[in-house]
């Protein structure tokens, strides 16, 4: 099975939050009135019922007023922190086609792939104690369609593909920015992480976090600790100290009691 | 027969027993968690989502104890020049030579370094188990440093319940009846807390 991918060419996005709605919409998910907040950032975060946002962003990049807007939402990596992370055997699987994928019927609530996620993406509902993000409409692909924000996205900034594909593609739209005349145009891809099942192509691709998008995503050390060496420390003292217990009753025995002058 | 000597008072015994239940529960929940190897032990402690919500409350219940327990015993606790010498006799100790090895009082050095051991491990459970507890409302620094350090302080405790255990129950015959009944035999009391038996026998 091929691997597929979702392009975001963050040049071409005018901010107009289709994607957003048809997210809410296919996914079937109430709306939530969010606050104006005097930008053109329309909801504020991602949350348990919200899986796509677009991130508006005002900044200055070489002395010109940049607006940038970003769509963001889980990025399937290929070494996903998430599934590191999660303790609970099938609550996130990775399927054939890259895609990763919650299974809610075997979510216990504990947060930990939130903890784990080098993208802060997760988010657990204090109503369901379960944890919920974008599945890439995995519902959809499986029967061959696209995911439901590309399939709304009104100017081509979102395309669906194999990721081979979008890779090649990715790639020849940076050029052409280049060619535009802006310099730092690139993908941002997560080579941290295996590899993102999203791909990204920014103008000012030296500077990720202007876009709210973390700068070299890796699974956090922390994590990577907890998972390896304290796995294999907590082993050897758990099996070590039962087999020692075992030798000593074998070699020594129970004390006796004995008398002292 | 033997004299009887009271050894816990029923306040000391009801505690220890309070922390070891809720204790086992915390440690056999956390370690359905700590590998999938052993989520076998998910179902014995009540489901995946069950244990998510128990397991932190049993771990309170056990901390709140634990601080009891450790007001009242932490005097005795001190580690003394003795206890210096036992600690580095101990080797022997555990192959039932005693000869070098300083007379104990109510506790052994082994046991003090124990009860030091579980209370500050038990600090550092509980405080950054209450982060793992409510990670919605916790900064993700202090969640990425509670997702090692919770297991961390759980692998060093329970390393020390297992000599623990193994200790009471199998290797000094007679420590469990103590904490069960509260009471041991004279001749017990001399020869394990010679220290201590004096110091009763003195009164
Ligand atoms: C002191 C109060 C404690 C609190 C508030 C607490 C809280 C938590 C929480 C919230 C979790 C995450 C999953 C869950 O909710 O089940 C957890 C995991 C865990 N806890 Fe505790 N806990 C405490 C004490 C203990 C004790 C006494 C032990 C055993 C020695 C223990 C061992 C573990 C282990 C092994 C894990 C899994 C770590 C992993 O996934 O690698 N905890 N704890
Ligand atoms: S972005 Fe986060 S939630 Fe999505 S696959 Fe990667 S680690 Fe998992
Ligand atoms: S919240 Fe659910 S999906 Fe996330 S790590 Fe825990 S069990 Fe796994």
């Amino acid at each position: 099975m091929q691997t597929v991918a979702k392009l975001i060419d963050t040049s071409l996005c005018i901010g107009c939050k289709a994607c957003e709605v048809a997210c809410q919409q296919w996914n079937d998910q109430e709306y939530t009135l969010g606050t104006f907040q005097n930008t053109y950032q329309t909801m504020p975060d991602l949350a348990p019922n919200f899986w796509n946002l677009i991130k508006f962003r005002e900044t200055e990049i070489g002395g010109a007023q940049s607006w940038l807007m970003t769509k963001y939402q889980c990025m399937h990596c290929a070494d996903a922190g998430c599934i590191k992370a999660c303790p609970s055997p099938g609550a996130i699987v990775q399927l054939g086609n890259g895609i990763v994928d919650f299974n809610r019927d075997n979510c216990i609530g504990c947060g930990y792939c939130i903890t784990g996620c080098p993208f802060d993406v997760p988010r657990l509902s204090p109503k369901t104690k379960k944890v919920y993000k974008c599945s890439l409409c995995s519902d959809r692909v499986a029967v061959g369609l696209e995911p439901a924000c590309i399939k709304t996205c009104p100017t081509n900034c979102l395309t669906f593909g194999s990721r081979t594909d979008l890779q090649f593609l990715a790639a020849k739209r940076a050029e052409e920015l280049r060619a535009d005349g802006f310099a730092g145009a690139g993908v941002y891809d997560g080579p941290g992480v295996g590899g993102t099942n999203v791909l990204y192509v920014l103008k000012h691709a030296g500077r990720p976090e202007e876009y709210g998008l973390p700068k070299d995503p890796t699974i956090p050390w922390t994590v990577s600790l907890w998972k390896g060496p304290l796995k294999w420390l907590g082993n050897t003292v758990f099996i070590g100290g039962i087999l020692t217990a075992l030798f000593h009753f074998v070699k020594f025995g129970p004390k006796e009691e004995h008398h002292r002058g | 027969m033997d004299k009887r000597v009271e050894r816990f008072s029923a306040p000391e015994r009801l505690t220890h027993w309070l922390v070891a239940l809720c204790y086992l529960y915390a440690a056999l929940s956390g370690l359905a968690l700590w590998s999938r190897a052993m989520w076998w032990l998910a179902p014995v402690t009540g489901g995946g989502e069950n244990l998510r919500a128990w397991h932190p409350v049993a771990g309170a219940v056990f901390a709140v104890v634990l601080a009891v327990q450790f007001r009242r015993w932490a005097a005795q606790m001190k580690i003394d020049a003795d206890d210096r010498r036992w600690l580095a006799a101990s080797p022997r100790y555990a192959m039932h030579d005693e000869t070098g090895v300083p007379e104990s009082g109510r506790f052994n050095a082994g046991q003090k370094m124990l009860f030091w051991l579980q209370s500050s491990s038990a600090v550092v459970l509980f405080a950054t188990g209450i982060v793992l507890w409510f990670p919605e409302s916790m900064p993700r620094a202090a969640r990425l440093a509670s997702i090692l350090l919770h297991p961390l302080a759980a692998v060093a405790s329970m390393g020390g319940i297992i000599v623990h255990i193994y200790m009471t129950t199998i290797v000094v015959q007679g420590a469990l009846h103590a904490m069960t009944r509260g009471y041991v035999s004279q001749a017990w009391a001399r020869s394990h807390h010679a220290k201590w038996y004096r110091q009763l026998s003195d009164r």
